[in-house]
């Protein structure tokens, strides 16, 4: 709760003070706020410090925040101050928008924390909104304009068949509330030959559906291939990142609830995301230009994510904490230096990163960790968080696993290319270099991966 | 840990300073960890089994980073960080280049280290990567017009090769009672024959790749011809010993059933290599062709060895891991100084360079007898320990393997006749301090396990008899 208070004062503060400065010179002030919430979530969840007092604002049964809540808010607020800190020399960065990414975070928070689909609902609006802006926020750019109008409409439209889905879990279970949500249903499964009433299978493919599109997992991906390649850079990484691992917290959650009928409902999520992972990682392969790609990309990721949806434990949260961690730290970077290497010659195309090599080493150094730490690669946290998914969910899902090696195969074709195009392609004479700002980040960044990749469980024992 | 952590830190360093490092911080750099392993033997002995010397809960509770010590561990610790410094000190030209393929080849010393001391499997599996990163880098930026296509055969028979062993390694985690990685883990599942054949089918393929054993060999010569030199003796001279020794440790010991298969086969498979690398060496023109073909030929004579399963075999293989890594290291040495001084490395082009450097010579003639295996050279008591225990395995195979003795003899002597003496237009400069201790270091290497194999021996003894009683329990079980 505590870092939601923070984030959401924080955004006011700032919005308030941007209506006399015209300049950007509030982005120090909310990397302070942001770390500022993520500390103190991390020692709440820690038992350092007490919070309790704000906790009770809010009803327990609407919103909830436990250990593991605590965790990936810290987690959300981090990721959002490396990102904003990131970003914050981009051309067109004013205050509002600095605001609507608070917001937006404050909405994240909510999903997090939900104990009642009223409260997701509104985390997801919340969530969004600020979203349809931040995408269309490059105003003179008809890409980003049209990423903003997809976004909105595909997103008000998914919103649309979530709400659905919620009448009818309504209908058939009676509440709305997690906690006697599942209980129903599960008893009846319980029961022999009592069938589950087709409205609440009917409502939880709906809100799926809903939540889907959020993490833009197959055959509800469509928008985010144009909506990535449109926005601004600092929000593709947003949505790339804090949306994907909101969502699949959310969607943990509420699966969870609906444990005791799992056999209903795991059967197509598992053939969902055997789609998703192998056709993010197909279309990723094809994909000329740099953020087309990271955006399949993250549909793949989409799709191994699939499989802790499946594991059904709920001591077993630490993984998506872990694999949140990674896969979002090696996506800020590798967005990061492809937002710096784009040049007006070659703005979205593999081009930017010929030479690289020669032209700034440490740069291509941290460019290698980010895209290995992607795809998977020992020695990098992305390899230990796909270890520990993979084999935690053997069990329950082998058939999604075999699949998800078999991408996690596949997808190094196209991680490959940044390592080829800044290795081995040989620039000619005369190429304008681009200079680039916050080396000292991104090796900072990757040395994280490394470090977090060297000794995981140092990092879990600690953290969990 | 330390000397896994110190040439990897050494690595920074180097690529730290940029130019301002020179040959002589690298060579200090690289020869840390010798004496670490100093204090390794000291501390820690051969005998008395594979001791854990360092543990730490790495990726969950059962899958830590565990690193081991013992005679067979210390004999290629003692290879990997005699020979980096060999290599660090004169293998590598002073050019553009110098920095990187420092930087890289004392990363790589680390990540061997790495392979030779883990005690867990996961911990092998990414160390046995890490170890391929460097050679990736160096075969691909460095090996001038055809890099692209040579790296990527390379790169796909290695990685092939270490997947399937990572499927096994897989397997076995699936199958062990507390999801463990570690060695004792792995070697406690018990398995089918079918499901042993299976498992050692994976480990088997990503070592017969890196040896290689004869239908894997084809990304061999070119990545040794077209490689800088240190990259080529990093390959021949250590990397392919991981191969060898993951043999020995991982596994011998892991799918101890599937053996009685695997035998026949892999011996058939080394002897036809032995030739098969030794006749096409005949026929090089270019030197470095010739010692990679003459490399394929020793190495697979060391599988063969192994797979007779005696502690002679295993013994005398363990020391000729070693003494191939020295002589090789050293012919790889020699002919990059005559490409240096020279501009070519064909035979026919080449010709009287004794005249104008007879110390030269002497280093050169030394490590050729040494590959040939003259007596009181450290080719000898190896080869002789291999060819017998392949004798008493079936004396037509040691029969046919011998001929090796003498086809080794031809082309060696062949490479030393048309560059050394006769008429010839180009001359080798004088050799300076760095060559001198580098080819000082090898001298000593044949030498003395010429002299005294025994000394050799006696450090993997224990480690050697305690694979060996593993595999007869196993086969007891079986029959």
């Amino acid at each position: 709760m505590i870092a939601l208070f923070i984030t959401f004062f924080a955004a006011v503060v700032i919005l308030f003070l941007g209506l006399n400065k015209k300049e950007s010179s509030f982005s120090n002030l909310a990397v302070v706020a942001l770390l500022a919430s993520s500390i103190c979530s991390f020692c709440n969840a820690k038992g350092l410090c007490n919070f309790a007092i704000l906790e009770s604002w809010v009803p327990a049964n609407m919103m909830l925040f436990g250990y593991s809540e605590h965790m990936f808010a810290s987690l959300l607020a981090f990721i959002s101050a490396v990102i904003v800190f990131a970003f914050r020399k981009n051309d067109n960065l004013g205050t509002d928008q600095l605001g609507l990414i608070m917001f937006s975070l404050c909405g994240a928070f909510m999903m997090i924390a939900y104990q009642h689909i009223v409260m997701l609902f509104l985390g997801i609006e919340v969530l969004s909104i600020p979203l349809y802006v931040l995408a269309g926020s490059k105003k003179e750019s008809l890409a980003s304009n049209e990423a903003s109008l997809k976004y909105f409409l595909m997103g008000a439209f998914s919103t649309g068949i979530f709400l659905l889905g919620t009448a009818f879990i309504y209908g058939g279970t009676g509440s709305l509330e997690l906690e006697m949500m599942g209980i129903k249903p599960s008893f009846m499964h319980a029961m022999e030959g009592m069938p589950i009433p087709t409205l609440i299978n009917a409502g939880l493919i709906l809100m799926s559906v809903g939540l889907l599109f959020k993490v833009a997992a197959a055959p509800f991906h469509f928008w985010a291939p144009d909506v990535y390649e449109g926005s601004p850079n600092r929000t593709t990484v947003f949505m790339a990142t804090i949306v994907k691992i909101t969502a699949f917290v959310a969607f943990n959650k509420l699966l969870s609830t609906f444990g005791g009928i799992h056999n209903t409902w795991s059967g197509w999520l598992c053939v969902l995301g055997m789609i998703t992972i192998v056709w993010g990682n197909l279309a990723g392969l094809v994909q000329n230009g740099v953020k087309r790609t990271l955006a399949f990309s993250s549909i793949a990721h989409a799709g191994y994510l699939v499989m802790f949806l499946l594991i059904l434990d709920e001591s077993k949260t630490w993984i998506l904490w872990y694999y949140g961690f990674a896969y979002a730290m090696a996506s800020v970077l590798v967005f990061l230096i492809s937002h710096q290497s784009a040049t007006d010659k070659n703005p979205v195309g593999f081009d930017m990163f010929n030479g690289l090599s020669k032209r700034s080493p440490w740069v291509a150094f941290a460019l290698v960790v980010g895209v290995l730490s992607m795809a998977g690669i020992p020695i990098s946290a992305g390899f230990d968080a796909k270890f520990y998914l993979f084999s935690f969910a053997w069990q329950s899902s082998p058939w999604l696993v075999g699949v998800g090696l078999l991408g996690s195969a596949i997808s190094i074709g196209y991680y490959f290319k940044f390592i080829k195009h800044a290795f081995l392609v040989k620039v000619e004479g005369d190429e304008t270099a681009v200079e680039y700002n916050d080396k000292g980040l991104m090796i900072l960044i990757a040395a994280l991966l490394l470090l977090a990749g060297a000794m995981p469980w140092v990092l879990l024992k600690w953290v969990f | 840990m330390e000397i896994i952590l110190i040439p990897i830190i050494a690595a920074l360093v180097t690529a730290g300073l940029g130019k301002r490092s020179n040959v002589w911080i690298s060579t200090l750099l690289s020869l840390i960890p010798l004496a670490v392993l100093y204090t390794y033997f000291t501390r820690f002995g051969v005998d008395n089994g594979w001791k854990t010397i360092f543990d730490l809960p790495w990726i969950s509770d059962n899958i830590r980073f565990t690193l081991g010590f013992d005679g067979l561990t210390g004999m290629l610790l003692l290879l990997s960080n005699l020979m980096v410094p060999v290599i660090v000190m004169a293998g590598i030209r002073d050019d553009e280049n110098r920095v990187k393929l420092t930087a890289l080849t004392l990363f790589m010393q680390g990540a061997l280290n790495g392979v030779f001391m883990a005690q867990d499997g996961l911990m092998f599996y990414i160390f046995w990567e890490l170890a391929l990163i460097p050679i990736y880098f160096i075969t691909l930026t460095m090996s001038g017009e055809n890099a692209f296509k040579i790296t990527l055969r390379f790169f796909l028979y290695t990685f092939i090769g270490s997947l399937a062993m990572l499927a096994s390694l897989l397997y076995l985690f699936l199958h062990t009672a507390d999801y463990s990685f570690s060695f004792e883990a792995l070697r406690a599942v018990e398995l089918s024959r079918i499901e042993s054949i299976w498992v050692g089918t994976g480990i088997l393929l990503a070592f017969a790749v890196k040896i290689p054993l004869l239908p894997f060999h084809s990304w061999q010569a070119d990545t040794y011809t077209h490689s800088p030199a240190a990259g080529s003796m990093l390959l021949s001279g250590i990397m392919l010993k991981m191969g060898l020794y993951g043999l020995l440790r991982w596994y011998l010991p892991l799918a101890p059933e599937s053996i009685e298969f695997f035998q026949p086969w892999i011996i058939g498979l080394s002897v036809a290599g032995v030739l098969y690398g030794a006749l096409i060496a005949i026929r090089q023109k270019d030197m470095k062709r010739l010692i990679a073909f003459s490399s394929l030929s020793h190495v697979a004579l060391i599988a063969a060895g192994i797979f007779t399963l005696t502690a002679e075999g295993l013994e005398g293989g363990v020391l000729q891991m070693f003494v191939h890594g020295v002589n090789v290291i050293g012919l790889f040495l020699v002919v990059e100084l005559i490409e240096k001084s020279t501009g070519t490395r064909l035979l026919g082009e080449l010709g009287g360079l004794a005249k104008s450097n007879r110390s030269f010579m002497i280093f050169f003639m030394l490590l050729a007898l040494g590959t040939v295996a003259v007596p009181f050279t450290n080719g000898f008591p190896g080869e002789f320990m291999l060819l017998k225990a392949v004798y008493m395995y079936n004396p037509n195979m040691a029969l046919l393997a011998g001929l090796t003795i003498i086809f080794c003899a031809v082309y060696i002597f062949r490479m030393v006749q048309f560059s050394m003496f006769g008429e010839g237009k180009h001359e080798v400069s004088s050799l300076k301090w760095n060559e001198y201790v580098a080819f000082g270091i090898l001298s000593v290497a044949v030498l003395l396990i010429g002299f005294v194999p025994q000394l050799f021996v006696d450090v993997v003894h224990s480690s050697i008899l305690q694979i060996v009683t593993w595999v007869s329990e196993a086969k007891g079980v079986l029959s």
